[in-house]
């Protein structure tokens, strides 16, 4: 069986699924039932007794074989991220952190010096974390050595749709890494999600591409079939790239008639 | 009566109340709640019995959608 392993955890399905941006939580859970993810993140947030809607305790423990991965989004600063991540963990009850620190909302690009601090002292702590980076392979590689269970370099900026435009460094990061690398943030269609699978991606996170799809559950479908291909087609072996063309049938028979 | 800043907002509350009580005040039963009280993580089994002090800084928390 191929499963994907985070610390001691293992999941059959290589999608992760994010819960923000939905138009409400019952669309968000036939989407994250369609997308088979058994991993999904989380966000904190302030208890607002006029948004009480917005509370996703109740319709999450509807979902069964689900564990949730609360991120550290809103810290801007590891003591933050460290305090958010140690609240989460009273409400999952999952040892998952996504360490997510990105302190400005124009490009949401992730703090490197914040996110690698927090990281080690959650890691420490015994948390499995799953750091929310740039591409950048020495980041990764300090990440892994600090115990990260996983890291996770952006495709593109967090909802910008842009796909896979940070490629040459994922596979870098990729062929260098020796704990699973995860895309999170920036795909838009399953092809890319595909593609990064078939790059040797573990795994790719997606939350954008599927709440803000026309049929959010149908896109979680389509996301969750792409990573299956795509999974498929790097174990299976891709064949080797020609500058030139290699004949798929005989070229002498016909000319001989 | 005490004052406490909760969520960052002034709130009025009977004096001696605890925080089960102060939950039962904003019409929630607690259980997707996480509870900090100066930046102390107060578990439900300790609800009951934690009271709130004037000037208690209080943040409730729930899960929310995120990516």
């Amino acid at each position: 069986m191929d499963l994907l392993q985070l610390g001691s955890y293992t999941f059959s399905s290589r999608l992760i699924l994010g819960t923000g941006k939905f138009s409400n939580s019952t669309v968000m859970i036939d989407a994250v039932r369609a997308s088979g993810a058994q991993l999904v993140t989380v966000a904190l947030r302030r208890f607002n007794r006029e948004q009480s809607e917005d509370d996703l305790f109740g319709p999450l423990l509807t979902l069964e074989g689900i564990t949730l991965m609360p991120n550290t989004s809103g810290a801007s600063t590891a003591a933050e991220a460290v305090r958010a991540a140690h609240i989460a963990r009273e409400l999952s009850g999952s040892p998952f952190i996504k360490v997510e620190i990105h302190p400005n909302p124009q490009h949401l690009m992730p703090d490197p010096i914040e996110t690698f601090e927090a990281s080690r002292i959650l890691a420490k702590e015994g948390f499995l974390v799953m750091p929310y980076i740039a591409a950048d392979p020495v980041l990764a590689k300090r990440l892994e050595e600090v115990g990260c269970a996983s890291v996770m370099p952006l495709g593109s900026a967090i909802g910008s749709g842009q796909g896979l435009a940070t490629s040459e460094m994922l596979n870098i990061i990729i062929r260098e890494s020796g704990i699973p690398v995860i895309v999170d943030a920036g795909l838009r269609s399953p092809s890319e999600a595909a593609l990064a699978m078939e790059m040797g991606c573990a795994a790719v996170l997606v939350n954008s591409a599927v709440a803000a799809a026309g049929n959010p559950p149908l896109m979680a479908e389509a996301f969750a079939e792409a990573v299956v291909a795509g999974r498929k087609a790097i174990r299976a072996g891709l064949m080797e790239r020609s500058g030139s063309a290699v004949a798929t049938s005989p070229l002498t028979f016909l000319g001989t008639i | 009566m005490i004052t406490i800043e909760l969520n960052g907002q002034q709130q009025p509350l009977p004096a001696d109340s605890t925080v089960s009580n102060l939950l039962s005040i904003v019409g929630s039963d607690g259980k997707s709640l996480a509870v900090v009280v100066n930046e102390q993580i107060i578990r439900p089994e300790k609800r009951s019995a934690h009271k709130l002090q004037e000037g208690d800084r209080v943040e409730l928390l729930m899960f929310a959608g995120g990516g």
